[in-house]
C-alpha cells in the first residue's frame, strides 16, 4: 500500500533521515521506535509532504512525492501530531465537518462524520468548543477530524504521550477499533513498547534516520542492535 | 443643538462603517496569514481611480452598479496575484515576516508613485452616488451618506456570510486557528493565504470607492488611509474581526465628535491618544487574544 524508498533528508550538515526504505501493507498496524532525535517525526513530515526530500513515496502504486501536504491528505494519507492541533475556536462537531469537507470532494457527508464521532467517543461533548477539551479529548478529536478526510493510512506520532494507564488504554482501544472496524491501515510511532507490542504486526527500529531493525514486534524488541541502540539492557 | 448632535452622530456612523470595511480587510489578513500589509492604503487609493476610470473617463453605463460589480472580481485577481507573485515566495524563508512587511511597503511605494505617473499628482475627484438630501425640519442628511452606510454594511454582511457558510469561508476560519492542522485535514493553506489577500483587497478597493466620493482621490492619500486602518485594527485587537468592527465605529465616532466640538485639528491627536490609552491599559487591543 505505502512503499517508502532512498528517504533521505538532509537540514545542512545534519542527515536527519538516511536513505530509509520499507514497506506498509493494506490493514497493516505498522510500528515506528527509536530514541528522541532518531528522525521518526521527520519520516512522518517528508511523508506528509511537510518538507522536501530524495526518494520515492509511492501510496497505491501513485507516487505522491513532492505533493503538497493537503493533496497528500486528499490522497488518503491522514496524521495526528503530537501536540493535538485543533481549531479552538471550532466546535466538536464542526472540527470533525471541516475534516469531512475537504478531505474530499463534495460537501459535509454528515453520517460519516456521525459515524466518526461516535467512533473517538466525543459524541457527548458534540457543541463543546475543542479549546475546552482535556488532552484525551484532543487527541480523540484530532484523531476524529484525520479519519473524516476518510484515509487509507492513519498516520498517529505518539499518542500516549503525556497520557496515564487509564488514557492509553482508552487509545488502544481506539486504534484497534479504527484499524479493525474502519478497515484503516494505522503507522503509529510510539515510545511504550507495550503499546506498540500489543498493537502493531510489524516494528521498525531507526536511529540517526537509518534503519536499525524491522520485523515482527516480539522479535524485533529482543534484537540485539535494538537493545543496545534504543531499549538498553535492562529491558532485555 | 439636538440636530447638529445628530448630524455628527450620522457622520461618526458612516465614518464608522467605511473603517470597519478597511480594518476589517486588513485584520483578516493578519488574522489568517500573519502578514502585514502597507501596500493596504495604496489598493485603496487604487479604488478610488478604479471609479474615477469607469465613471469619469469612460462614462460607462449603470453608474456605480457597475463599478461595484466589476470591481469585486477585480480587486479579487490584483489581490490573488499579488499574493501569490510577491508575497507567498518570501514564506520559505525563516524571517518572511519582516521580507513582507518590506516588500509591501516598497509595493505601496511603487503604486503611489504609478498613479502619479499615470494620473497625474492633482487630486481627482468622482461623483457621488446621489446629490439628493433627505430633509427634517433643520436636519439634514445626505443620500449618499445612506448609500455609503449601506454598501458598507452590505459588504461586511457579504464577508461574514462568505467566512459562515462557505466552503472557502470555513477553510479561511480554520486555516486562521491552525495553519498545521488545516492542511492536515486537505486544506490547501497556500490557496486560503492568496484568497484571503484577495478578499482583503476587495474591501480596500471598496473603500476607495466608497469614500473617495466624499474625499477626493489623492495618488499619494494611501499612507493616510493605511495607518488609520493600522491604528483601527491594532486597537481592536490584531486578528480579531470584531474588535476591528468596535474599533473602527469608535473611532468614526471619536473623530466626528473631537472634529465637531474641538476642530479637526484635534482629531489625530484625539485617535492616537485613545490608541496609546487603550494598549497601555490592554496591550492585546479591545479583543485580541493572547
Amino acid at each position: 500500500m505505502l512503499q517508502v524508498e532512498g528517504l533521505t533528508k538532509r537540514f545542512g550538515a545534519l542527515i536527519a533521515v538516511n536513505d530509509l526504505s520499507f514497506h506498509v501493507e493494506a490493514g497493516q498496524v505498522f510500528g515506528i521506535a527509536g530514541p528522541n532525535g532518531a528522525g521518526k517525526s521527520t519520516l512522518y513530515n517528508l511523508i506528509t509532504g511537510n518538507y522536501s526530500y530524495e526518494g520515492k513515496v509511492v501510496l497505491d502504486g501513485r507516487d505522491i512525492s513532492g505533493m503538497p501536504p493537503h493533496r497528500i491528505a486528499r490522497r488518503g494519507i491522514s496524521r495526528t501530531f503530537q501536540i493535538p492541533e485543533i481549531f479552538p475556536s471550532l466546535t466538536v462537531e464542526e472540527t470533525v465537518h471541516v475534516g469531512s469537507r475537504f478531505g474530499s470532494r463534495g460537501g459535509v457527508d454528515v453520517q460519516h462524520a456521525s459515524e466518526i464521532i461516535d467512533v473517538v467517543g466525543l459524541g457527548e461533548e458534540l457543541y463543546q468548543k475543542t479549546g475546552a477539551l482535556n488532552l484525551l479529548g484532543k487527541k480523540k478529536l484530532m484523531i476524529g477530524a484525520a479519519l473524516a478526510t476518510k484515509p487509507k493510512i492513519l498516520m498517529l506520532d505518539e499518542p500516549m504521550a503525556g497520557s496515564n494507564t487509564t488514557e492509553i488504554l482508552s487509545l488502544m482501544e481506539l486504534i484497534k477499533k479504527i484499524n479493525q472496524d474502519l478497515g484503516v491501515t494505522i503507522i503509529i510511532i510510539e515510545h511504550f513498547m507495550k503499546v506498540l507490542t500489543d498493537l502493531a504486526q510489524v516494528l521498525m527500529i531507526i536511529e540517526s534516520g537509518t534503519l536499525v531493525c524491522s520485523g515482527k514486534p516480539a522479535e524485533v524488541i529482543q534484537d540485539e542492535r535494538v537493545v543496545k541502540s534504543y531499549l538498553g539492557d535492562s529491558y532485555a | 443643538m439636538f440636530f447638529e448632535i445628530i448630524d455628527v452622530f450620522i457622520s461618526g456612523l458612516i465614518n464608522g462603517s467605511v473603517y470597519s470595511l478597511m480594518a476589517v480587510g486588513l485584520t483578516l489578513v493578519y488574522g489568517v496569514t500573519k502578514a502585514f500589509n502597507f501596500a493596504y492604503g495604496s489598493f485603496y487609493v487604487l479604488g478610488g481611480y478604479f471609479a474615477w476610470l469607469l465613471l469619469v473617463r469612460y462614462g460607462v453605463p449603470g453608474g456605480y452598479l457597475t463599478v461595484i460589480v466589476t470591481a469585486v472580481p477585480f480587486f479579487f485577481v490584483i489581490g490573488f496575484l499579488s499574493e501569490k507573485i510577491l508575497i507567498a515566495p518570501l514564506r520559505r524563508y525563516g524571517d518572511w515576516e519582516m521580507k513582507v512587511m518590506m516588500l509591501t511597503l516598497g509595493l505601496s511605494l511603487f503604486m503611489d508613485y504609478s498613479f502619479q505617473s499615470v494620473f497625474g499628482p492633482r487630486v481627482k475627484s468622482i461623483p457621488s452616488f446621489t446629490e439628493d438630501i433627505f430633509e427634517f425640519g433643520d436636519f439634514v442628511i445626505l443620500h449618499q451618506d445612506i448609500a455609503i452606510f449601506t454598501v458598507s454594511i452590505c459588504c461586511m454582511l457579504g464577508l461574514r456570510w462568505v467566512l459562515n457558510n462557505t466552503r472557502i469561508g470555513m477553510a479561511v476560519m480554520a486555516t486562521a486557528q491552525n495553519p498545521v492542522g488545516a492542511q492536515i485535514v486537505g486544506i490547501p493553506k497556500d490557496f486560503i493565504y492568496a484568497a484571503t489577500f484577495a478578499i482583503s483587497t476587495i474591501l480596500a478597493g471598496m473603500g476607495g470607492i466608497l469614500l473617495c466620493q466624499k474625499n477626493l482621490i489623492n495618488p499619494m492619500g494611501g499612507s493616510d488611509i493605511m495607518i488609520k486602518a493600522w491604528v483601527i485594527t491594532a486597537f481592536g485587537g490584531m486578528g480579531s474581526i470584531r474588535g476591528s468592527l468596535y474599533a473602527a465605529f469608535i473611532l468614526g465616532m471619536l473623530e466626528a465628535f473631537v472634529g465637531w466640538y474641538f476642530g479637526m485639528m484635534y482629531v489625530q491627536i484625539a485617535t492616537l491618544t485613545l490608541l496609546l490609552v487603550t494598549l497601555a491599559v490592554r496591550p492585546k487591543g479591545l479583543l485580541g487574544r493572547e
